[in-house]
């Protein structure tokens, strides 16, 4: 009896993916170890055809207008006399719910205040949003890409991303949101970030580091501000594949490479204002080598 | 201690957002869920659309829960008690062969017993079996989703399992 019940104890924590490794070696002792990994195997086989996340989205939007001029049909006696309270109630309805955009392009950052005189930074290619008008009863900002913020204290403040919601008080910290990267540092206060209906709060000098599904909490900060604000891209074991990405993104260029591993960790820095030293910050410490074609450039192991 | 939320979904950027990290994982639940026959594409952009139509009236935290319980509506609407088969993907050639004719043919016959025993699952034991072994999620993200609880989760993905390891292996 004991023999079967750890048996399936084991399956069951196969099945979660959360076996440790003594108990993983157990499993693979196990008689239905080959069958079961065989039947895993071709499980995967019966996955969902790949859905495109451009189509899907164009079709959604698409039949959201679609929509919107069906039902307007039965309203047009009434659309004239609509349209003329509209032209003298738009501008008042528009510069109270509409929001403020912000956003930056290649190579550029931009310092923007907000109406409580908290400040955000942006870096390059980045976008926020926020609402003037009930920043009063709620300051929300949403994000996408990544920006320095100095909150004054106050009432909860919220910054909305793709990845996850970061909520503080009143203090400095640095949120990142590219792709499937996302990472907040703290500067100064306390800073709560909520990904996946979890919440973490992290600290002055930490950082929260969400990549491939998985959650690192990191003690590594050591300046009172990020170094992107000195225009330097720092990094401490990110992927190689986001420290490209933040290259052409401050350079304006694309990055091909050929056999180089792009998940491998990099830790160092490069300058944004001076490209070949920045290029060499990289390809060096590596072993690369590099050639440049109009806004191209070619990477590959030496 | 209240915290008053004004926010909606029905802001354009939001909505956006929202769509982007839940329209894969919504599919692939209807797929898994009702099989391929039924188009499981349109009825997860319809459920967007009656989302952002309704935007007024569902709270962000619940929009989740609103387009999957939306989806499935849906589904069974149009569903008539269709066995759900799901076809499993034709291997990507290689540039090379290793497999002996032999061993593909036998590659074949597993896949055709492991497809009728899919199907012969319960939808419950089929959905969580297929998110867990084929998405990679851990029992309480599925648990999360489809709204139970984790031993629940366990239960069904171990259930089909044990059935799946009968019907192909006969134990």
């Amino acid at each position: 009896m004991k023999i079967i019940m750890e048996k399936e104890y084991l399956i069951k924590k196969w099945l979660d993916n959360n076996l440790s490794p003594s108990e993983l070696e157990a499993f693979k002792a196990l008689d239905d170890y080959e069958s079961l990994v065989k039947l895993s195997k071709y499980t995967k086989r019966f996955k969902a055809p790949i859905v495109n996340y451009e189509e899907a989205l164009n079709a959604v939007e698409q039949k959201i207008n679609f929509n919107k001029t069906d039902s307007n049909l039965w309203y047009k006696p009434l659309l004239k006399i609509a349209a003329v309270l509209a032209i003298c109630f738009g501008t008042y309805y528009l510069t109270t719910t509409h929001n403020s955009n912000y956003s930056t392009g290649f190579a550029e950052k931009a310092n923007i205040e907000l109406p409580d005189a908290s400040t955000v930074n942006l870096n390059a290619i980045s976008k926020i949003s926020f609402n003037k008008s009930s920043w009063k009863k709620q300051r929300e900002v949403f994000l996408e890409g990544e920006a320095f913020f100095k909150v004054a204290k106050g009432s909860t403040f919220n910054v909305l991303t793709n990845s996850g919601i970061v909520t503080v008080l009143g203090t400095q910290f640095n949120v990142k949101q590219r792709n499937d990267y996302f990472e907040v540092s703290c500067y100064e206060g306390l800073v709560k970030v909520k990904h996946n209906n979890v919440s973490q709060k992290i600290t002055p000098g930490q950082s929260f580091i969400l990549f491939n599904n998985k959650i690192q909490i990191n003690n590594s900060i050591t300046t009172n501000q990020p170094e992107w604000l000195s225009n330097i891209s720092a990094f401490k074991s990110v992927p190689l594949t986001e420290v490209l990405s933040e290259f052409e993104r401050n350079y304006n260029v694309k990055i091909v490479s050929k056999n180089i591993d792009l998940q491998q960790l990099f830790t160092g820095k490069f300058p944004h204002n001076n490209f070949i030293v920045a290029l060499k910050s990289i390809v060096e410490p590596l072993n690369l080598t590099y050639s440049k074609k109009n806004k191209i450039i070619f990477l590959k192991r030496e | 201690m209240q915290k008053k939320n004004n926010a909606t979904i029905c802001e354009r950027f939001l909505f956006n957002a929202f769509f982007k990290n839940h329209y894969k994982d919504l599919t692939n639940f209807l797929y898994y869920k009702f099989g391929e026959r039924l188009n499981p594409q349109d009825k997860m952009q319809e459920a967007f659309v009656k989302l952002w139509e309704n935007c007024k009236n569902v709270p962000p935290e619940k929009a989740k829960s609103y387009i999957y319980k939306v989806a499935t509506n849906l589904m069974l609407n149009e569903v008539a008690h269709q066995k759900v088969i799901l076809k499993h993907q034709k291997k990507i050639t290689k540039h090379y062969t290793v497999e002996t004719p032999e061993f593909l043919m036998e590659e074949d016959e597993y896949l055709q017993k492991l497809e009728t025993a899919i199907s012969n699952l319960t939808e419950a034991e089929r959905v969580a079996f297929l998110m867990n072994r084929i998405e990679g999620k851990r029992l309480d993200e599925i648990a999360e989703i489809l709204n139970i609880g984790r031993k629940a989760v366990e239960k069904r993905v171990y259930g089909a399992l044990k059935k799946l390891r009968k019907e192909i292996d006969g134990i």
